[in-house]
This record gives structure tokens, sequence and C-alpha cells, in this order.
């Protein structure tokens, strides 16, 4: 009756293993991109080249959601749910310091930066209001 | 909702670990539902009460002014 829960090294050890892939494949891209002298469908190629390892990031995610229990999924969803919002928040407040000509354009790294910590923020917030 | 689980599970003798291994969920889990923080879905709560060898309302106590 019973689904044995599994939060099994193997899982986790994949999970970092393909984060530090695609984060690597970012970081090569961008710095490409940054590079002088490449023919226009080049610099389209390095551009799209995140695209594959990010895409099996998203399915070893959502893979590991699926084997959670029920409490784990509903304190991530509120963890995902403060996330979303607060890095909303943030990003629609510099936009309009943008236009207040009070900052600099936003480096799109630095939200997804912002995203990451707003999600741990939330999942502390979700886990300590279930202990 | 009330429930009976820390009793049960001193009477058994049991680790929370033990009664998340046994039903197949985290000890988080196990904690946040000992704690009446949580309330489990239906089947979560038919396999804790049938890890005990009992039928889900001798485990789980609902009451009147539970909020929604």
């Amino acid at each position: 009756m019973s689904t044995p829960y599994r939060s099994s090294n193997r899982q986790t050890q994949t999970f970092w293993a393909v984060l530090a892939i695609a984060s690597a494949i970012d970081i090569a891209a961008t710095w490409l991109l940054g590079r002088p002298g490449y023919p226009p469908y080049a610099r389209m190629i390095f551009a799209l080249l995140p695209i594959p390892a990010n895409l099996v990031l998203l399915a070893v995610i959502v893979r590991r959601i699926r084997r959670l229990d029920e409490f784990l999924r509903h304190v991530h969803l509120e963890a995902a749910a403060i996330a979303f919002l607060l890095t909303a928040l943030a990003v629609f407040i510099y936009a309009d310091l943008q236009k207040a000509n009070c900052v600099g354009p936003l480096n799109v790294g630095v939200a997804w930066l912002l995203m990451a910590l707003f999600y741990g923020i939330g999942y502390a917030i979700a886990a300590r209001h279930y202990r | 909702m009330k429930n009976r689980l820390r009793v049960l599970r001193a009477e058994m003798n049991w680790t929370q670990a033990d009664l998340a291994a046994m039903v197949g969920i985290s000890r988080q889990a196990v904690i946040a539902v000992e704690n009446g923080k949580y309330d489990p879905a239906l089947p979560l709560a038919f396999r804790l009460a049938r890890a005990f060898g009992k039928n889900v309302e001798e485990v789980f106590v609902w009451e009147e002014n539970t909020p929604q």
C-alpha cells in the first residue's frame, strides 16, 4: 500500500552533478558570448547551448519532487510560492527604481540568485511553521 | 484534528524514524503530524493507522472547532 520514501544519496548526487554541469555550460556560454570575433550563427549556437542541460536539470528536479512525500511537497510548494512572489516583488521594485534613475540595468543572473535566496528563505519559513 | 500518534508510537517503542520508514514517508512528516501542525491526506492517514494495526478513527480524532 505504501510507496517507500526514498531520498537516496544517489538522487542527491545526480541532482548536484546535473546542476554543476548545467551551471558550467551556462557560464561557458556567457563567456563565449562575451568574446568578439565569432560569426552570428556561432553566437546563436552559444546562446542556445545551455538549453539541453537545463532541460535535463528540470527533469531531475521534477522527478525529485514527485518522489517526495505529501508533507515535503507541501513545504516545497510554500517555499516556491514565497520565492516566486518575493522575486517578482524585487524585480518590480528594481524596475521602478530604474525608471527613477536610481539604479543601473538589472543583471538577469542577479535575479536568478535572488530567486534561489528567496527559495531558501521560503523553505526555512515553511519548515519552521510545520515543526 | 487531534491524533494519538505519539502515544501509540511510544506504546510500540518505535522511533519517529522507524514509523517513517514503515509508512514510507519522511521523518519531518511524522514530526509535523505528531505535533498537530500538519493534517495528513486520507491515504496517508490510513497508512499511519494501519502501521499500528488500528482504524483511522482510533488514531485521528476530528474536533468540531478544527480550522478549515
